[in-house]
């Protein structure tokens, strides 16, 4: 038996060595995976989840890599604090500039994190106004918010940047004279903003804490994003959306971290995915999430207003469109360059002592 | 005191005033909680905990909640032998220090992590990840239950006639000895008591986690920030029935302190 | 729930014998847990606050928004503490005094606010009473009175939170209480009130004290379930903690800072009177 047992032994020491040796050519061809975090706002979580393994799948085919993701989704001012404290994202996608602006500051960003045809900025929305299933108070636009006895819910732009948004579309719309009552001046602005906060019923932390009071009961008419609208739609959600003739277009940006995306190693595919986001697959799914698409081709195929330059690469699409979701053209929309751009008008109005954080202190501190 | 039968209409009306108040401030609420978890059906609710990032919200709730647990347990004992049989300079402060976390705001707790490890902070850089990773998330919750297990013991320590670990002493035992066949099975109640407490406050944190953790889903993120995220997802059937499974395993809970809480009595 | 106060120390007769390490071992274990656990992290908290300068601090203190928020912290505390040290003595009266069936079962239940979450406590709360259901709606058609996202189910929540602080500090004293009294006051017709208040009331007092206080000092802190809870005015429904937890998200750490240390000075203060309190009876 002596013999069996030799040849029993050579027979697995061949065998390891050839699998072994098998196991390192097939190695050699496929890179080691690697993690992406990827830190967010909340509300495009279920838009990331799928868009997420859109990407799996791109990158595995491209490079033969597997990318795993850990995924965040809180508030905005929550994840850009966050990661400046710490929270070592490789990849942050968040509700408004300043909130991109802090960890440029902070010397995580490079400064040119905007540097592409789309400022950053990888989807928008507006901000529109919901009322109840009806429109039992009749609400037709920002003017009827400043009636008496309306009561208006808005996230406060004291704690949450997010909220900001709301407020200055209200603001924009007045001081561009689309309300009714109010001059189409600085002082009109304010003014309106003053009647508007004295309605203001409850101001949560966050849009998406806003908008889940307005559907809990509290409240005639809510100050949202179309997109929280629309998520609040398809999750059964009953009421109408208001659209005002002025509003303000919502920019959201995405930017790699440029500090831990080379402490990880991973710059390579967090700039492949932050491009993909552009992408007509990834914006289709940004569109059916209910986010206005920044890509013009995908803009276009919703209906919206937009040049659709003629020297774009074709791209295969899969992703359907969604015919749930029809995006309205907005009569007056401008951007945050009408108040000068985040740089000037965060200051201004929303640090320390800024003229709408006063206001509102003053109206809400003396009821 | 003497137990009395009801017998009178007033003695009626304040049973069932008190039965009614206690009712309505916590069966109703936890009732209505129980109805919204099944109000459409098992499926949601079986979904919610076949989700891997669920199963692992709970899986790290309950390791690290364990840890802290054991933690405070050891080092409660410790600390409240120390106070009640040593004498030594600062011997009151420290013993003022021990009800701090009782009336600390749990998300101050938290920030004192991030000041301390985050980045910029007073001792970062860290040689591996603290906040945002679980280190942060288990201090925290060292932190915030740490009085119980030290308050539970001191008391019984305190009425331990020394008699018998002197006696103990005399004969030769070590201190170990002594603590381990004498001092323990006196305390084995309180320390058990404080560690169904400990495990309960911890379980449930969610003020000074929700600043640290940074709700990593997969990874840290905990039951109780799940269930925030949850509602504000609107996915109130799994904000739900993870805060009914939280639930349960309180009143699991409730039960084993109730149990404790009668054999100290019986023990006195 | 117990509360201690620290007594004379008092050494054994006998040493214990000497091990290399024995004393200061585990004097050193409780010093580096407590301070480590707990002292560096308020001196932290208090440092970052004075980091812009004494001035700075101060002002951050006066800000009309950290007044509200500190000052809606305090009275929901007390009102809560109020009601609650009524519904707690009652309820641990009834508990001791009378028996009834369902009783070991509501002597249980007395415990849930220990065990369950503070963010579930808010939760239940939102479901149970909010605007769209039954008993919401009932206030808020009948009284104009919003219960969940106001300042009444700040208190609702604190009740819950403090439920069980007075009950179980006044029932271990009224279980030891003479049973000779109470059968002698029976005795010479003095009617139940009478037997409540000159002879049980006197006795129970301290302990009701002890409860409130502590109760007090738990609601000043209570964050998990208001934060579900108040709907987060500015001025209106914010409370100190809530506020707290808004400027650490929103990175403003010196109001952050400053908030905390004067909501744990009012915390501090509180349970210092409760042990002075409890050290006066004990010598008493």
């Amino acid at each position: 038996m002596k013999q069996f047992k030799d040849i029993g032994q050579v027979f697995v020491v061949i065998a390891t060595i050839v699998l072994l040796s098998l196991r390192a050519v097939s190695a050699q061809d496929a890179p080691a995976p690697v993690t992406m975090t990827l830190v967010a706002y909340a509300v495009p979580r279920e838009a990331y989840g799928e868009i997420i393994p859109l990407f799996q799948a791109y990158w595995l085919e491209e490079t033969g890599q597997t990318v795993r993701f850990l995924e965040s989704y809180q508030a905005s001012g929550t994840q850009s604090r966050a990661v400046a404290g710490g929270f070592e994202a490789d990849v942050v996608a968040l509700a408004l500039e300043p909130d991109v602006t802090r960890l440029v500051s902070a010397g995580l960003v490079s400064e040119d994190w905007n540097a592409n045809e789309y400022d950053g900025m990888v989807s928008d929305s507006v901000a529109l106004l919901a009322v109840r299933a009806g429109n039992p108070l009749g609400i037709t636009d920002w003017g009827d918010l400043a009636a008496a006895g309306v009561e208006v819910i808005t996230p406060n732009p004291a704690t949450s940047g997010g909220a900001r948004w709301n407020i200055l579309a209200a603001y924009g719309a007045a001081r561009r004279g689309f309300v009714e009552g109010f001059d189409g001046t600085d002082e009109g602005g304010i003014g309106f903003l003053g009647a508007l906060i004295s309605n203001v019923e409850v101001l949560d932390r966050d849009a998406r804490e806003s908008f889940l009071t307005f559907e809990r009961g509290i409240g005639d008419v809510a100050i949202a994003y179309e997109n929280e609208y629309f998520a609040g739609i398809k999750a059964g959600g009953e009421y109408d959306a208001i659209y005002p003739r002025s509003t303000i277009l919502i920019e959201n940006p995405v930017a790699v971290v440029d500090t831990y995306v080379d402490l990880h190693g991973t710059r390579e595919v967090a700039e492949a995915f932050v491009a993909f986001l552009y992408t007509q697959d990834a914006q289709r799914v940004f569109a059916s999430n209910g986010f206005r698409p920044v890509n013009p081709v995908v803009a276009a195929d919703y209906g919206l207003d937009v040049e659709v330059p003629a020297d774009l690469p074709d791209e295969t699409v899969t992703v359907e469109i969604n015919p749930d979701i029809i995006f309205p053209a907005i009569e007056d929309l401008f951007t945050i360059e009408e108040f000068g751009g985040w740089g000037e008008a965060q200051p201004a109005y929303f640090g320390e002592d800024g003229t709408i954080i006063a206001l509102i202190t003053a109206i809400k501190g003396a009821s | 005191m003497r137990e009395l039968s009801p017998r009178s209409l007033p003695a009626f009306i304040l049973i069932g005033f008190v039965v009614l108040y206690a009712g309505m401030l916590m069966v109703i609420p936890f009732l209505t909680i129980l109805y919204g978890t099944f109000a459409k059906g098992l499926e949601p609710i079986i979904a919610t905990f076949q989700d891997a990032s669920v199963q692992h919200a709970l899986l790290v709730s309950l390791l690290l909640s364990v840890i802290a647990v054991a933690v405070n347990a050891l080092f409660g004992l410790i600390t409240a032998w120390v106070l009640v049989r040593h004498r030594f300079t600062g011997r009151k402060f420290l013993d003022a220090l021990v009800d701090i976390p009782f009336v600390f705001a749990t998300p101050i707790a938290g920030y004192a992590v991030l000041v301390m490890f985050g980045r910029g902070g007073w001792f970062s850089p860290t040689l591996f990840p603290i906040v945002f990773a679980y280190p942060a998330i288990l201090l925290v919750k060292i932190f915030v239950a740490l009085p119980f297990v030290t308050r539970e013991i001191q008391p019984v320590l305190e009425a331990l006639p020394p008699d018998y670990e002197e006696a103990a002493y005399t004969l030769g035992a070590s201190r170990w000895t002594t603590f381990r066949r004498i001092v323990l099975p006196e305390i084995r109640t309180a320390l058990l008591y404080g560690i169904v407490l400990t495990f309960a406050r911890v379980i449930g944190e969610f003020g000074a986690v929700s600043v640290v953790a940074g709700a990593i889903e997969g990874y840290t993120e905990t039951a109780t920030t799940f269930i925030f995220r949850a509602l504000k997802d609107r996915d109130n059937t799994g904000g739900y029935s993870v805060s009914v499974l939280l639930c349960i395993l309180s009143v699991v809970i409730l039960i084993v302190m109730n149990h404790l809480r009668h054999r100290a009595l019986d023990q006195r | 729930m117990t509360h201690f106060s620290l007594p004379a120390a008092r050494s054994i007769a006998v040493a214990p014998p000497q091990t290399p390490y024995g004393v200061w071992g585990l004097r050193g274990a409780a010093f580096t847990y407590l301070i480590a656990f707990i002292a560096v992290p308020i001196v932290v908290v208090f440092v970052q606050g004075l980091y812009s300068g004494l001035d700075e601090f101060v002002a951050s203190l006066v800000r009309p928004d950290v007044v509200s928020a500190i000052g809606l912290s305090v009275w929901t505390a007390v009102l809560m503490t109020v009601i609650n040290t009524v519904m707690g003595t009652l309820t641990a009266y009834v508990l001791v005094v009378y028996r009834f069936p369902g009783k070991k079962m509501f002597n249980t239940l007395i415990d849930i606010p220990f065990a369950v979450p503070t963010l579930v406590i808010g939760v239940m709360l939102v479901v149970a009473y909010g605007p769209q259901t039954v008993i919401g709606a009932f206030f808020k058609d009948t009284f104009d009175l919003r219960i969940i996202f106001d300042t009444p189910g700040i208190v609702l929540a604190l009740l819950f939170v403090g439920y069980p602080f007075v009950i179980r500090t006044v029932q271990p004293v009224l279980i030891q209480l003479d049973a000779n009294q109470q059968e002698s006051a029976h005795t010479i017709g003095a009617s139940p009130w009478t037997t409540f208040f000159r002879i049980i009331f006197p006795v129970i007092r301290p302990a009701i004290i002890t409860g409130a206080l502590l109760s007090f000092a738990r609601s000043l802190g209570e964050f998990g379930s208001v934060v579900i809870i108040s709907g987060n005015i500015p001025m209106r429904t914010q409370t100190a903690t809530v506020y707290i937890y808004t400027q650490i998200e929103e990175g403003n750490f010196q109001a952050a800072s400053g908030a905390s240390v004067v909501l744990l000075l009012v915390s501090f203060m509180v349970t210092i009177g409760v042990d002075l309190f409890l050290r006066r009876q004990r010598h008493a």
